[in-house]
C-alpha cells in the first residue's frame, strides 16, 4: 500500500482522485454506488446566486469517444445547496471531502456564493471557481479567456473567503501558462484543468446541429491527449498545486497526469458509464504505485522525462 | 445499483425490433412498469454512454429481465449483435415508474410504437384487465399486442397508414375506451412518442380522468447526476412557472396533471 495521502496546499485528501464538477451531481445520486467519503473529494455542480434553468433540450450528444454538453448550469442555488436535504446537508452526513464549484455572471455574483458558502462552511473543504464553462453566455467562460478579467474575478472571490481556493482554468486560449500564473498571482490556493472544449455535431439527415445551444463542451478519452499537454504547460508554470483532468478513465490515465505535473486529477464523464469509475482509479493508482515500487505518489508527480 | 448480467437470449421479434433476455435476479425482483434499465454496451467500443431501455417484463423467480428494442443506431445495432452468454454491465431499476393499480383501477394503456414494452408490466400485473391501445405508423411497427391479449386485455390498434385498425392516431381511440370503462375508476398509463404523450395528457385533463405519461429522453448519466434528460413540469412558484426535471430521477413517469405544456 503506498501512501496515496495527498496535500495540495491548505488542503489534504486522503487520496488524490476526485469527480469533476457537473459530473457528480451533488453526491446523493451516487452514494448507493459506493460510500462516497472514500473519494479524495466530491466536487460538485456548479452553485450560483440563483436557481438557474440552464439550456434547452437537447443538452448532450454522444460522438467518437466523447460526448458534447451543454446543459448550461442548471442548478439550485446557494440557498437551496446549503439548506435543502439533498445538497449541503447530505453531503456533511455522508462524511465525504466536499469541494463546492461556484459561478455567477458578475464579479459581484461570484463573491456572493462565496461569502454564503463560508458563513456555513461547515462540511465545505474548498471552493472551486468555475470561469471556464463554455456554455453560459455570461460570465463563466468570459472571465476565463482573458487573463486580466481571471484576475479580478480570482482576487475578488479570495478576499470573500478564506476557504482553500481553486480556479477551474479553460482549455479555450492560446497560452494556459499566462493563465495559471494569473490565478496564482491572485491568490488562488491551487488549479484545476481542463474544462471542456467547445465543439459542435451535426445532424446530417436533419441538418440542424445535434444540441440545442449549437456548441456545447467535449469531454470523454477524445481530449485526454490535449488535457495531458495543458497540466504540462500549466504546472511547469506555477508553483501551486495542479489538479488534472480530462478523459481519466482508468488508473493508467490518471498515473500520465501526475507525470505531466498534477498533484491531484479529477474523473469525469467516465462516471456516465460506469459509476464507480473514481473508486477503480483509486485502487488502480495504489497497484500501479506498488507494482513499480513507489511508496509515495509525489515521487512520479511531475516526474516525465523530457 | 450496477450488476453484470449474462445474455439469456436475443432475437428478432419483426423487422428492427429485437427482445434480448438478461439473468438479472436483483433488477428482475424490484423491477416495476414504466422504470428501466441503463446498459453498457460491451462491444460498442468507440462509444462513450450506456443506452436506457425500459423494462419490458420481468420472471422474479427465474432471475429474468426483458428489453424490447428497436434497431435505430449505433447501439442498438451493436446490442442486436449480441450472443447469448456475453455479459453486460446494467444499472437498475431505474427511475420511478408507474403507479400499480389497485384492484378498483380499470386500466386503459395507450402505446406509441415500442413504447408498448412499458406499459406490459402493468397489464401482466393488474387486477382488473383493461383496455390497451395501440398506435403505430404501420403494421410492421405493431409489436408486442399479442402479449396483450394473452393477459386478457381488450386490445384496439390504429396505424397512421391504415394498413390494420384504425386509420390516424392512438389518441383517437381515447374517446370509446373511456366509454366501455363508464362508471369505473379509470387510470390511463401512456408512453409512446413526445407529441402523442402530450395530447394524450391534455386529453385526459379535459376529460378529468387520471393519467400516468412516460415521457423519456435521450440520457446520459441515468441517476440524476447530469441534467441531460429532463422534462418541462409545472412549478407554480417559478418566474415561467416551469421548471426541467431529470425523467431518470423524478421520473421518467409523471401525472399528465404535472407536465408543463407550453
Amino acid at each position: 500500500m503506498a501512501d496515496l495521502t495527498t496535500i495540495l496546499g491548505p488542503l489534504t485528501l486522503k487520496n488524490p482522485v476526485m469527480t469533476a464538477s457537473g459530473t457528480f451531481g451533488y453526491g446523493a445520486e451516487y452514494e448507493e454506488f459506493f460510500p462516497i467519503k472514500e473519494l479524495g473529494a466530491v466536487v460538485v455542480k456548479g452553485v450560483a446566486p440563483w436557481v438557474s434553468n440552464g439550456n434547452p433540450m437537447p443538452r448532450v450528444a454522444e460522438v467518437t469517444s466523447g460526448m458534447l454538453n451543454a446543459i448550461g448550469l442548471q442548478g439550485p442555488g446557494v440557498d437551496k445547496f446549503l439548506h435543502d436535504e439533498h445538497y449541503l446537508p447530505f453531503l456533511r452526513r455522508s462524511g465525504a471531502t466536499t469541494i463546492v464549484n461556484i459561478w455567477g455572471k458578475k464579479i459581484e455574483d461570484y463573491c456572493e456564493v462565496a461569502e454564503r458558502l463560508t458563513a456555513e462552511k461547515e462540511g465545505i473543504a474548498a471552493l472551486e471557481i468555475n470561469i471556464s464553462c463554455p456554455n453560459v453566455k455570461e460570465g463563466g467562460i468570459a472571465f476565463g479567456t482573458d487573463p486580466k478579467m481571471l484576475s479580478k474575478v480570482v482576487s475578488a472571490v479570495r478576499k470573500s473567503t478564506n476557504l482553500p481556493l481553486i480556479t477551474k482554468l479553460s482549455p479555450n486560449v492560446t497560452k494556459i501558462a499566462d493563465f495559471a500564473i494569473a490565478a496564482q498571482d491572485a491568490g488562488s490556493d491551487m488549479i484545476s484543468l481542463i474544462n471542456t472544449i467547445p465543439g459542435m455535431s451535426i445532424d446530417i439527415e436533419t441538418f440542424r446541429p445535434r444540441i440545442a445551444n449549437v456548441t456545447g463542451g467535449l469531454s470523454g478519452p477524445a481530449i485526454k491527449p490535449i488535457a495531458v499537454r495543458m497540466v504540462y504547460e500549466a504546472s511547469k508554470a506555477v508553483t501551486i498545486p495542479v489538479i488534472g483532468m480530462g478523459g481519466i478513465v482508468t488508473a493508467e490515465d490518471a498515473i500520465e497526469f501526475f507525470l505531466a505535473g498534477a498533484d491531484a486529477i479529477a474523473v469525469g464523464t467516465a462516471i456516465f458509464s460506469n459509476p464507480t469509475a473514481p473508486m477503480e482509479v483509486i485502487a488502480g493508482i495504489d497497484r500501479w504505485l506498488d507494482a513499480h515500487g513507489i511508496k509515495s505518489l509525489s515521487e512520479i508527480v511531475g516526474a516525465v522525462k523530457i | 445499483m450496477d450488476y453484470q448480467c449474462k445474455v439469456i437470449s436475443n432475437v428478432c421479434l419483426k423487422g428492427d425490433y429485437y427482445r434480448i433476455v438478461f439473468f438479472a435476479p436483483e433488477i428482475a425482483e424490484k423491477a416495476k412498469a414504466g422504470q428501466f434499465v441503463h446498459v453498457l454496451i460491451p462491444t460498442l467500443k468507440d462509444r462513450i454512454l450506456r443506452r436506457p431501455f425500459s423494462i419490458n417484463d420481468t420472471d422474479a423467480e427465474k432471475g429474468l429481465l426483458t428489453v424490447t428494442y428497436k434497431k435505430v443506431g449505433r447501439g442498438t445495432a451493436e446490442l442486436a449483435l449480441l450472443q447469448e452468454g456475453v455479459s453486460c454491465r446494467i444499472m437498475g431499476p431505474q427511475g420511478n415508474g408507474f403507479t400499480v393499480p389497485d384492484e378498483e383501477t380499470f386500466p386503459i394503456l395507450v402505446a406509441g410504437g415500442y413504447g408498448s414494452a412499458a406499459t406490459f408490466l402493468i397489464a401482466k400485473h393488474s387486477p382488473q384487465k383493461g383496455i390497451f391501445l395501440m398506435g403505430a405508423r404501420s403494421e410492421k411497427d405493431l409489436i408486442l399486442f399479442e402479449e396483450y391479449e394473452k393477459v386478457n386485455y381488450d386490445v384496439r390498434l390504429a396505424t397512421n397508414d391504415g394498413s390494420v385498425g384504425h386509420k390516424g392516431f392512438v389518441t383517437e381511440l381515447l374517446d370509446d375506451a373511456i366509454a366501455a370503462a363508464k362508471g369505473r375508476k379509470i387510470m390511463i398509463y401512456g408512453c409512446g412518442p413526445e407529441a402523442m404523450l402530450l395530447a394524450l395528457g391534455r386529453l385526459a385533463l379535459e376529460k378529468g380522468v387520471k393519467a400516468e405519461l412516460s415521457l423519456d429522453r435521450n440520457m446520459c448519466c441515468g441517476t440524476g447526476a447530469c441534467f441531460a434528460c429532463v422534462v418541462k413540469v409545472k412549478d407554480e412558484s417559478a418566474p415561467e412557472k416551469w421548471r426541467y426535471s431529470r425523467s431518470c430521477k423524478e421520473g421518467p413517469v409523471y401525472g399528465a396533471e404535472e407536465v408543463y405544456y407550453g
